[in-house]
């Protein structure tokens, strides 16, 4: 995208805000604004129209919007969001696991056009799936025929390499849940992690809880994950955890055949539903 | 005392026969599968093929662990008859040398030895740690572009209470290292033989690189400022997770739980957050800091009031860690500013827009 069709969206984007702050059934519009550094934003709260004009778009606008509707569940008056095609996704994730509901929201979607984020690359929905309103022209799907290739190298390898792989990554985990709670997915009102008087999950950061916490989640998600990049983006120690549930998601298109999760509202993620022809030769 | 570079890694060889030495280093975790290395600096345990940096910019994680570990072992006990016990599991009396850490670090080291040595109760598990390190800090020689400690009264070019300073001497391949305990005069005398000629030689002088306007009486400020609208603004775009508390040099808080194996098990601490939900959870459900707006009140305040009101300093010592790292590109330095320039009885509070860019608050 052009510096111009950049200034422009970024324009439309302040323009939808305002109107939609001004229709009075929207109490605030999550977009983002800028930060002391150039190459950084942060997700941002609009709820004044001079507040509007602070909203940017710009390569920097990595961080998801939609999981910011659920830290108000029961709200009174609608919350917008400004919406590319992952935060779409995550919308429809959010959704369907009923976590929310569609008329609390008002959702302007832009076209995406890539952001400075390596998970942008392989982004098959640059255009928002579910929107109020939308800015820019509808992109291309694309394809992305690498999903699965990190995947199967890592398959090659020896259980025991795999392992010490691990091992080595939640060695290093500091036990901060930023990769829960950025995950879209993990939309849980309380996490089995947060239930420490039940005593799933233990607070220490040492390898044995670390892994427990790891293991824990990526089934929690697997088969629900949109593949935003988010869990492993926010990830202070940097640990490949996407690689956990598109392991997942390799088995699921294997076995269920192709699945991407987020697209509608409707669909039924794979080990969330039940059908009578089910594969389930381990049963 | 003057050492090469060249013989630095002679001296930590030296230093770890006595003691078991840290150092500022990378560690590589090899991924096979995207075919490339991971690469993190940290404090870690001396080894002759370590790639030591002991300049560039400070680690991703503090040193604080080596004093104040994520998960100490407090006692032991059994419940079994006459075979019942409860034994306390003091660490052990090792030495240690904290090699080449930043002046920001060591002031928080300082700020850690008030929570746990005063107002009449010393913390025996970090008091054993703490008597058993030596600390050799080393002046900056690079700063982050999120290093603001001189703002908040750091020189980064001094460490007072280390035991050895050591700077970079300007124009050469070595270190000027001097004593400022005994502790670490026993240190230097150990390294006496890599001594090099010592003539007109100058340290290099740093500045951070991120210089915020903080009133002088901020604390105090804020301590009025508990129900101002600001909290609701500066909190929004926070995810609630630990990653500030964890990267922090002076986070302390800690958690105790045990672990049970049949009528054997130990108590525990490990660190905790005051982002997290179950922090302030009372037994009956109820939490009076119910969303993260309480929360992170709570850090702020707590880095920047309320500890100077408890042991008369500022907790934020502008390391940035929390800066760099906070998944929402959250910016305590950028809160600083913006409560400094506030109105401390406003009843609304609008971002604008230089303020929101963090070039004016
Ligand atoms: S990519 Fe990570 S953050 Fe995104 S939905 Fe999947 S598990 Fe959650
Ligand atoms: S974000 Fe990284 S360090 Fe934090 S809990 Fe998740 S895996 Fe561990
Ligand atoms: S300020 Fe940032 S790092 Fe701290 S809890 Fe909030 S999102 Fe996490
Ligand atoms: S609050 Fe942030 S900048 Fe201040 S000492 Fe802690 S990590 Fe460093």
């Amino acid at each position: 995208m052009t510096e111009l069709t950049q200034a422009r969206t970024e324009e439309r984007i302040r323009e939808e805000a305002k109107k939609a702050l001004a229709s009075g059934e929207v109490r605030a519009v999550v977009g983002w604004c800028a930060t002391r550094f150039d190459d950084r934003t942060r997700p941002f709260f609009a709820e004044t129209a001079e507040e509007c004009d602070l909203l940017v778009w710009n390569p920097y606008c990595i961080n998801g919007t939609a999981k910011f509707a659920l830290d108000d569940r029961y709200p009174d008056q609608k919350l917008a969001l400004i919406l590319r095609g992952c935060d779409s996704r995550a919308v429809n994730r959010m959704l369907r696991d009923k976590q929310l509901k569609r008329e609390n929201l008002y959702l302007i979607g832009v076209v995406c056009d890539g952001k400075e984020n390596p998970i942008c690359e392989e982004c098959q929905h640059k255009t928002p799936l579910v929107y109020d309103v939308l800015i820019g022209e509808p992109a291309k799907e694309q394809i992305y025929p690498e999903r699965f290739r990190k995947i199967e190298e890592f398959e090659k390898l020896s259980p025991d390499e795999r392992y010490a792989y691990w091992a080595a990554q939640y060695d290093k985990c500091i036990h901060c849940y930023a990769c829960r709670n950025a995950c879209p997915a993990c939309n849980c009102i309380e996490c089995y992690a947060d239930q420490y008087r039940v005593g799933w999950q233990g607070k220490a950061a040492d390898r044995e809880q670390n892994q427990i916490y790891g293991l824990t989640r990526a089934f929690h998600v697997g088969d629900r994950c949109i593949e935003c990049g988010e869990c492993e983006r926010v990830c202070p120690m940097h640990l490949p955890i996407m690689r956990q549930t598109r392991k997942m998601l390799k088995d699921i298109n294997e076995l269920f055949g192709s699945y991407e999760g987020g697209l509608s509202e409707e669909e039924t993620p794979a080990l969330g539903g039940f059908r009578l022809d089910d594969p389930d030769e381990f049963m | 005392m003057i050492i090469s570079k060249l013989n630095l890694n002679k001296a930590l060889q030296i230093l770890n026969e006595s003691a078991q030495v840290f150092v500022p280093a990378f560690e590589v975790i090899e991924d096979r599968a995207a075919k490339k290395s991971i690469r993190e600096k940290k404090f870690l345990p001396y080894r002759e093929d370590l790639e030591v940096e002991l300049e560039g910019p400070n680690t991703v994680k503090p040193p604080k662990d080596i004093l104040f570990p994520n998960v100490e072992k407090l006692y032991q006990y059994k419940a079994a008859g006459e075979d019942s016990y409860i034994r306390e599991t003091l660490p052990e009396e090792t030495p240690k040398i904290l090699f080449g850490i930043r002046p920001c670090d060591m002031r928080s080291i300082k700020s850690m030895d008030k929570v746990f040595f005063t107002k009449n109760y010393v913390d025996s598990y970090y008091a054993r740690r703490r008597e058993y390190v030596t600390i050799v800090a080393i002046g900056c020689t690079e700063t982050d572009r999120t290093c603001f400690c001189d703002s908040m009264g750091i020189d980064p070019n001094t460490a007072p209470g280390a035991d050895v300073m050591m700077n970079r001497i300007e124009g050469e391949e070595a270190y000027l290292l001097h004593a400022q305990t005994e502790k670490g005069e026993a240190l230097l005398k150990n390294l006496e033989s890599l001594e090099g000629p010592s003539e007109n030689v100058k340290a290099i002088r740093t500045d951070c690189t991120l210089k915020i306007r903080k009133i002088p009486d901020l604390d105090r400020k804020l301590a009025e400022m508990f129900e101002h609208p600001i909290w609701d603004k500066v909190t929004k775009g926070c995810i609630g997770c630990g990653t500030c508390t964890f990267v922090c040099p002076t986070c302390y808080c800690f958690d105790i739980d045990n672990e049970n194996y049949g009528t054997e098990g130990c108590k525990y601490r490990c660190w905790d957050s005051c982002m997290f939900s179950d922090y302030t959870r009372m037994a009956g459900g109820a939490n009076p800091r119910p969303t993260k707006k309480e929360r992170l009140r709570n850090r702020y305040m707590h880095k920047l009031s309320y500890f100077n009101e408890r042991y008369g300093e500022t907790l934020c010592v502008g390391c940035g860690r929390c800066i760099a790292n906070c998944p929402s590109h959250l910016d305590i330095s950028e809160f600083i500013e913006k409560s400094s320039a506030v109105d401390p009885k406003a009843e609304v509070y609008t971002e604008s827009i230089r303020a929101a860019q963090g070039k004016e608050a």
